[in-house]
Formats: C-alpha cells, structure tokens, sequence
C-alpha cells in the first residue's frame, strides 16, 4: 500500500517499555512525602519567632576558627543545600573543616504579614550571627547568602559590616533592572501594593505559577518523561524525587518583605544604586569592604549572571573574587560540578582567610 | 478596549440597579427602623452592600476575562508558531528511534525558546500584570462580601485581624529589642 506507515519496532519497543515502567513506578519509587530531605545531622542552635538557627554537627577534628552563616533564600527552603549526602554542600564543607550554621526562615502565617526587610536583617540575621559569636566565641563570622539570601546577606553586610569576616554571595540578587529571566519581567509587572494589600503574604501559588514559566516544556513535560525512562536507575530516580520534592515545597513571604523586595530590587532598581533603605539606613554597597567571593552560574534562568555580577564591581572590598561556573542556579550548589569544582574553591577561599 | 457603547450600557445598568437598590433601601429602612431592631435593619443595610460588591465585581470580571482570553491567546500563537516551526526544521515524519529522538529534541528546543521569548516579553508582562491586578480586585470584592458577613455575624473582619496582626508585629520587635538591650547589659556586666 502507497500510504502504509511504517514504524521501527524500536520505537514500539521503547511505548511498550515506558508503559511498562509508568505501571511499575509506585512499586519502585518512594512517594516524595516519603523522602527525608535532610542528610547531614545538625542541632536547632537558636530560634526566634518561626526562624531556626541550624548548626550542623562537625566532621572533622579540626575546624576552622571562624563559623560559617548560610543564610538561605526565601523561596524554597534550605534543604536544597543538603539535599543528598553525596551532593550536600553543607557536608562538604564540614568535611573540609568549616564550622557551619544555617538559617532556616521557617514557614511564615498570615501573622508574620508586616514582617520587613528590617526584622530579618537588623533582627533575626542580626541575631542568629550575635548568637554564633557568643557560642563561638569571636567577633566576626564568615557570612554566606544564597540567592534572595544573598540579597539579604548583602544589605546584612554593608550595615553590619563590624560582624563579618568573609562574605560569599553565590547567584544573588543585586541588579534588578539587569535580571534577563522571565522572572524578572513578572516582577516588573505585577502591583505588589494590590497583591500585598488585598492578601497580605506573597502566596505559594505564585511562586509555584513562575515556576512553570522556566522552561516549561524542558521541565514541565521532557524531565517527567525521562523520570519514567530511568525508573529502574535507582540513583537517578533518588535525585529526581529529593529535588522535585525540594521543588514543589515553597513557603509564603511575608507581605511587607516581599513589598520591598519587589519595588526596591526589580522595579526600582535601588539596591545597586545605594538608596535603598532598611530600618531608616541607607545602603551603600561601599561599606563592603571585607573580602567577597561572588559565584555566578551562567546558566542561571531564576536570577541571571547579569543580576548578580554587580556587586562584584559595586563594593569597596579590595580582595575579591568573581567565579562563573558553567552551571544553573540549582546545578551550582547540589550537583557534581559542586561538589567537584565550585565547593574545594569556595572552602579554599575560606581557610585562607580564616 | 472596551467600546462605548458597551461601556455605556454597563454603565447604565450599574446606575440602574444602583438607583433601585438605594431607593428600595431608602423605603424599607423606614417601616424597618419603626417596626424592628437590630439585625432586620442590620440585614437591610448589609444587602445593599453586597449588592454593591457584586455589581462592581461583575464590572472587574468583564475585565478580568478580557485579559484572560488574551492570556490564553499568546499561549495559543505561540504554541501555533512554534509548531510551524518545528515543520520548517523537521518537515519529515521521525519513522525509526533515532529520527524520533532528534524531532524530540529540536521540538523541545523551539518551543522553549518561542515560550521563553514570550514570557519575556513587554505585552506578555502587561497582559498578565492585569490580568493579576484584575483577579486581586475580584478577592477584594469577595473580601468586602465576606467583611459584611463577619461583620453582621459579630466576627471580626480582615481589617481588624489585619490591625492585630500589625500591633502584634510592633509588639515582637518591641520585645526583641529589648531581650536584646538586657542581653548586652548581662555580657557587659559579666565581662
């Protein structure tokens, strides 16, 4: 027949195989609420309100003098940097002799709504790094932000510079008007007064609708189906659920700090160009002047290498360090690569100077 | 854009069911206020609020379906001009594995591109910072239908949570600064 299609059975093959492994999955797979995100064991140090201060048990004998403060993002939450022993960033660095702590923002309610940039700079972080000198007994400690926690590390540090030692900005967000992802461009549309005013905190939902916008048939369609291809790889299925479970968990962000964040850092733009004000004090990048290791990925598609170089140039700090790894934003601190090259760099860069 | 004379005719309308439900309010008030108390007036009144909610909620839901059809409209060109061109670069139908993997791929590549380039976009950012702004007018109305409802069942209401939420926030940053003032008393007493 002239109009007969012809298929290669490979490709029958391949139908047949995945339905086969769509059925197997349950029995294969764990369910993601089935999965413990945490991997490496750590104390609750101190707490404030919903905020918890983690410091993670050492594994080392001998640990450098000066603590390392993660500071972690607003979306998501921090189990991302201990999302797999093999992959953890915190393990890694214990390993190499850090002594590290890390703050977890906890889930805020609708009370936590006029909670701003001055209550978790100038109180919570103020007070989780005031608690670490105590405990440790030293004047300054390493500070560590990631992503919006590099936001917030930053202003952290040019108004508190006296407590930090070190300071590492790993894919912040700095330059708003020069963020090129499609975050960005929503951040520049939306009415944050409306949305504050009306529902107070930034809801989950919204967080989770711009994830969907990242490269929606990459990761909304292919990844789903490569999951099913490799059901019986069970090192790849064990990455895949510990990050989408990771993925899907995101808290709210209170009201007035999102507000802030939305017009200060996107629209307005006024972080990078020190007039942004928190707790009546103005910014200025210049009173960085302390060591700074910026890590930018260059295939970041949530906060572009554009968004976060920035500071780098903005400071005042005369030794510092600029790192582009060929990665993504998650890519850069729980992946191979990670553990491989950026985290010996990172950890070098720290002992020296500890 | 909405033309004029639709927006004339909303218009009237609004004015109209306006015009009877203040004038039906005005009239019931007066044998209501002599012959009952309490929640029977209270109910008059709050029916008139309401109203006012839905008729102006209607207006915003006019607007808000406007830009959700234009919404769904980008995705949908989009979707239509990515398939184009995937026809342009694959224009063979894949028939074994490997022909099959490669079509995936430079599917997937164009349309996330095309996608990306449209989320990226001013019209897109536009149309969906309305359509947002129009989906949180619509919470406020409901939010107002819900404030008369608390209100005549004696509960308190968004805006006096709100305030309490707020007194208590200045009240934990009062209590902070203190255990934080006593703290640097204690260490430099014990220094």
């Amino acid at each position: 027949m002239a109009n007969e299609i012809k298929i290669d059975p490979k490709i029958l093959g391949e139908i047949l195989k995945f339905g086969k492994n769509v059925i197997e999955a349950p029995k294969l797979v764990a369910a993601p609420d089935e999965i413990k995100l945490e991997t490496t064991p750590y104390d609750v140090a101190h707490r404030e309100d919903k905020v918890r201060l983690l410091h993670y048990k050492s594994t080392t004998e001998k640990q450098s003098h000066i603590p390392l403060v993660i500071v972690y993002a607003l979306i998501n939450r921090y189990h991302i940097l201990d999302i797999h022993p093999k992959k953890s960033w915190v393990r890694n660095l214990l390993d190499q002799g850090l002594d590290v702590y890390m703050v977890d923002w906890g889930t805020p309610t609708n009370m936590d709504r006029y909670l701003d940039f001055d209550d978790y700079v100038n109180g919570y972080l103020n007070n989780c790094v005031e608690f670490v000198k105590d405990e440790a007994n030293v004047d300054q400690v390493s500070l560590q932000g990631y992503c919006t926690g590099g936001t917030i590390a930053t202003i952290y540090s040019s108004l508190h510079p006296e407590n930090v030692k070190n300071f590492v900005a790993t894919a912040p967000v700095i330059d708003g008007w020069r963020d090129t992802t499609v975050i960005s461009n929503l951040a520049k549309h939306i009415d944050v007064d409306q949305m504050v005013d009306n529902i107070g905190n930034m809801p989950p939902e919204f967080m989770y609708y711009c994830f969907s916008i990242l490269k929606p048939f990459e990761q909304g369609v292919e990844k789903y189906v490569k999951l099913f291809q490799n059901i019986e790889d069970k090192n790849f299925v064990d990455n895949f659920m510990r990050i989408e479970k990771w993925l899907s968990d995101t808290p709210p962000i209170p009201g007035e700090l999102f507000r802030q964040w939305i017009k200060d850092i996107y629209q307005n733009n006024l972080l990078i160009q020190d007039k942004m004000y928190v707790g009546g004090k103005r910014i200025s990048l210049k009173n960085i002047k302390m060591p700074l290791f910026t890590q930018v990925a260059v295939g970041d598609h949530l906060v572009s290498p554009e968004c976060s170089m920035p500071l780098h140039y903005a400071v005042a700090s005369e030794d510092k360090t600029l790192r582009v790894y060929p990665t993504g934003h998650v890519g850069m601190i729980a992946s191979s690569l990670s553990q491989r090259k950026v985290l010996p760099e990172l950890g070098q860069w720290l002992k020296e100077r500890s | 854009m909405k033309s004029e004379s639709t927006q004339n005719v909303a218009e009237y309308y609004k004015h109209l069911s306006l015009f009877w439900t203040d004038l039906i309010h005005l009239m019931s008030t007066k044998p209501q206020a002599m012959t009952s108390v309490g929640p029977m007036r209270n109910f008059a009144e709050n029916s008139k609020k309401i109203a006012a909610q839905l008729i102006d909620a209607n207006e915003d839901l006019m607007e808000f379906n406007k830009h959700l059809a234009e919404y769904y409209k980008q995705l949908t060109d989009t979707w239509m001009e990515s398939q184009k061109n995937v026809n342009f670069k694959a224009p063979e139908i894949p028939n074994d594995a490997e022909q099959y993997e490669a079509y995936k791929r430079v599917w997937i590549d164009i349309f996330d591109n095309d996608f990306t380039e449209l989320f990226d976009s001013e019209k897109f950012g536009e149309n969906y910072g309305k359509l947002v702004a129009k989906e949180l007018e619509l919470t406020k109305h409901w939010n107002g239908i819900m404030d008369v409802m608390l209100k005549s069942a004696n509960l308190p209401n968004k805006e006096e949570i709100d305030e309490v939420y707020k007194e208590l926030h200045s009240l934990r940053k009062r209590v902070s600064k203190l255990e934080s003032e006593a703290h640097k008393k204690v260490k430099k007493n014990g220094e």
